[in-house]
């Protein structure tokens, strides 16, 4: 199958090899949430909610000089073309959710680490799904930390990235993504200038990291 | 849990009293209602609900099944209510799944009348789903998403059920290239040739150009009454629900006749105070049914200008 | 089985009669006859025991046509470590068929509806405030499901709370009732629950005049609930009078 045409050079839904799609933030949209944002990247869709710091529910869970940070990721029946039921407990989508977790207690400031009230809940719900679902969700959880007033050292953005048809596809869609082909997720804290994330699915060629490295200006709305 | 002090509690207890609530509302006013319709590009019918700080989604995806062998001229219809965590930390994990099976459960004798769907006053025509007797029909699956919880979530989600089906047969009208190329909108018309051959297979073609009316106009609406301390009031938001002693949710269709109803709460009432309740909610649904008319009609004629 | 007294709780005659006067009026009415030889207002015969498993604290028997239902009530006994402290006590429900209570051999599932349901219907008549910290433990099993299940798991399991000694405020029946066209149709069977056009389940209390649980599928007009109230309402009464003498009856067969 052709996934860059090679008249145009142009992908499936028309956008260049390097063109991100079009996306939109949103925060606040959930009133009983210490804080939320919806983010949408073309037609994937994420709505996360933040509460918290709290005390930590679970006792044997707490960690001295550290924040203890939780989070669950969850998809929405209707959010994959075909209506398959995901059950919460989902092996995949435990430890999907675990390592979300580990990636972001690196930003927080050490400020708050002191206080009593240590946890923090990341709740992620997937409205829907066209590809790209991890760094959609790792932005939105960004954005509502941020709405929430949680201190941090730095914005942690993410972008997926895959190589199809010999061309290296930035920001790939559901048909790119389930294509086969090799693909990157990072996510960057963009001042600092460091990775917390780097997840690759099959080999790839090293020199498209840089398309990668197109992180967004975030957009505050 | 929504923790109330002493104070809070009677000081909403005398403001129900007084037909006045804490948010300025009367005993049977409903908050603000907000509806946004194809929220979901991938399914056929889609709608968000906003009441107050009460957000659900709503959608509607038909697929082709069998029919079930008791009841060869009919569809199914299946209702599947999900509470995300981002609506309280009460719902992680597995701790959403008691509230979620009791709204499935709740819609389900509302809006289909019994489980099995088959009894009179369903809102949804199930004869119109078949497509060949007894070989193949189409299988609507309604999911619910709670967003954010803030009481009431039975009949947000009933409504938000309700406008859905006005995208059924509106999206194919309005659908790109671009939609279409991530699934199909509306129901596609679907031809059955019966071949009389010995395995008694089908040949299904689906039509992407033409589609089926379908028509849910008879969904009924649910209203909810929620009893605190000696009177009973609409669109309880979560901290009046915490103070309930039962509630009643009727579902009332277009033409006034109740639908189906249930009473959640342990506590007992009164059957000549349950009649009493049925007769209010049957009142106070004439005027949700004509808030959420007014509504569809906002939302299309929206949609028409973006068109 | 039933070797006991049988004995039935349909509502009052003059009640029926009256009904069946207004249905003389109105025209069209289709009549037909129940496959068990019963009239539309007539309850099945209720064989009601209890004391039916001994190791629990109490149980109940309950055979109504041929939809029979055992009931056995454990505790209150300490709820588990992991519940956070209550000053109330907890209701436990569950209920569950066998494999060959349905005429195809079904899974022999439990009933999680089912069981939501027995305990908003029994929570409103327990005095939970008399046992805190403690759980009661409710098991129902259908033996052989004929319809009108729900509704007699509810009236047997009432009547093992009792039979256990937990405090309540009344005993607690349920009757159901089926709606074809304009007809009314009592205590259905399983076939007609399966063809109805709507159907409505009452657990009423009668000494305190509560509904502890009521549900309503089909559509309906007022007119027609209240009627179908009234008479679910009757039987209901009837029912929890049947339910008491069992009680004596248990009782004196202690004494003797």
């Amino acid at each position: 199958m052709e996934y860059v045409s090679s008249l145009t050079g142009f992908r499936f839904d028309g956008r260049r090899p390097n063109e991100m799609r079009q996306i939109r933030g949103e925060i606040g949209v959930l009133a009983k949430a210490d804080g939320s944002a919806l983010f949408e990247m073309g037609n994937t869709k994420v709505i996360a909610a933040v509460f918290g710091p709290r005390e930590v529910q679970n006792k044997s869970q707490q960690i001295d000089n550290q924040a203890l940070v939780r989070c669950e990721y969850s998809m929405a029946n209707f959010s994959t073309g075909d209506r398959a039921r995901k059950p919460k407990g989902d092996r995949n989508i435990i430890s999907y959710s675990a390592d979300h977790g580990s990636k972001y207690i690196n930003t927080f400031d050490a400020s708050f680490s002191g206080k009593n009230l240590k946890q923090i809940d990341i709740f992620l719900q997937v409205l829907q799904a066209d590809g790209g679902t991890r760094s959609a969700c790792i932005n939105a959880a960004t954005l509502a930390l941020a709405d929430a007033g949680i201190p941090m050292r730095d914005i942690v953005t993410s972008c997926s990235a895959g190589y199809l048809c010999s061309t290296p596809l930035l920001d790939l869609n559901y048909v790119e993504d389930s294509a086969g082909g090799p693909d990157v997720t990072v996510g960057l804290l963009v001042k600092m200038d460091k990775m917390t994330l780097l997840q690759v699915i099959a080999l790839m060629p090293t020199f498209f990291f840089f398309c990668c490295c197109i992180c967004f200006v975030l957009l505050f709305v | 849990m929504v923790g109330l002090s002493a104070g809070e509690k009677q000081f909403m207890h005398g403001g129900i009293a007084q037909d006045l609530r804490s948010d300025g509302r009367q005993r049977l006013q409903f908050r603000p209602i907000s509806i946004q319709t194809g929220v979901i590009p991938q399914a056929n019918g889609s709608a968000r609900v906003t009441l107050g700080a009460t957000v659900v989604i709503a959608s509607i995806k038909a697929e082709l099944g069998k029919p079930a062998p008791l009841r060869p001229d009919k569809g199914k219809v299946v209702i599947f209510i999900d509470c995300s965590p981002t609506a309280g930390t009460m719902f992680e994990g597995r701790g959403g799944e008691e509230l979620s099976s009791e709204l499935s459960v709740g819609l389900q004798r509302c809006l289909l009348g019994g489980k099995s769907g088959a009894e009179a006053g369903a809102g949804i025509d199930l004869s119109s789903l078949v497509l060949a007797e007894g070989k193949i029909c189409w299988d609507l699956y309604i999911d619910g998403l709670v967003i954010s919880s803030d009481g009431n979530l039975l009949d947000a989600l009933a409504a938000a059920i309700k406008v859905c089906r006005f995208i059924f047969l509106v999206r194919f009208e309005i659908s790109s290239p671009w939609q279409v190329a991530l699934s199909n909108t509306g129901i596609p018309k679907v031809s059955v040739i019966v071949e009389a051959s010995a395995e008694d297979q089908l040949e299904v073609n689906v039509s992407d150009e033409e589609f089926l009316q379908f028509d849910t106009s008879g969904v009924p609406v649910i209203v909810t009454l929620t009893k605190v301390g000696r009177h009973y009031i609409a669109d309880a938001t979560s901290e009046e629900e915490s103070q309930m002693s039962s509630a009643v949710s009727v579902s009332v269709n277009r033409h006034g006749r109740v639908c189906g109803l249930t009473k959640r709460g342990g506590a007992g009432l009164d059957p000549s105070v349950m009649l009493d309740m049925i007769s209010v909610a049957k009142h106070a649904s004439e005027n949700l049914i004509a808030v959420l008319d007014s509504e569809i009609a906002a939302a299309e004629a929206a949609e028409d200008d973006g068109s | 089985m039933a070797s006991g007294p049988l004995e039935t709780y349909s509502p009052s005659q003059t009640l029926e009669r009256r009904h069946q006067q207004q249905k003389r009026k109105s025209f069209n009415e289709i009549d037909w006859a129940r496959s068990d030889g019963r009239n539309f207002h007539q309850c099945r015969p209720a064989y009601l025991r209890t004391g039916a498993t001994s190791s629990a604290s109490g149980s109940a028997y309950a055979e109504f046509g041929s939809t029979k239902v055992i009931v056995s009530v454990f505790g209150p006994r300490e709820s588990k470590k992991a519940m956070m402290y209550s000053d109330v006590g907890r209701l436990n429900c569950n209920v569950s068929y066998t494999t060959f209570s349905t005429s195809t051999r079904g899974q022999g599932s439990d009933n999680k509806d089912f069981s939501s349901m027995l305990q908003k219907a029994l929570e409103g008549a327990i005095i939970l405030e008399t046992f805190p910290k403690t759980t009661v433990d409710i098991f129902a099993l259908v033996l052989e499901s004929a319809g009108g299940d729900l509704p007699i798991i509810i009236s047997c399991a009432s009547l093992a709370l009792a039979d256990a000694g937990i405090m309540m405020y009344d005993l607690v029946s349920a009757v159901s009732l089926s709606c074809f066209g304009k007809n009314l149709v009592i205590d259905p069977t399983s076939e007609e629950e399966a063809c109805q056009d709507g159907s409505l389940m009452i657990a009423y209390m009668p000494i305190r005049n509560e509904v502890t649980q009521f549900t309503l599928t089909g559509e309906w007009s007022t007119a027609k609930i209240n009627e179908a109230m009234e008479l679910c309402l009757d039987a209901c009464s009837k029912l929890s009078n049947i339910l008491r003498s069992c009680l004596k009856e248990n009782v004196l067969d202690f004494t003797d």
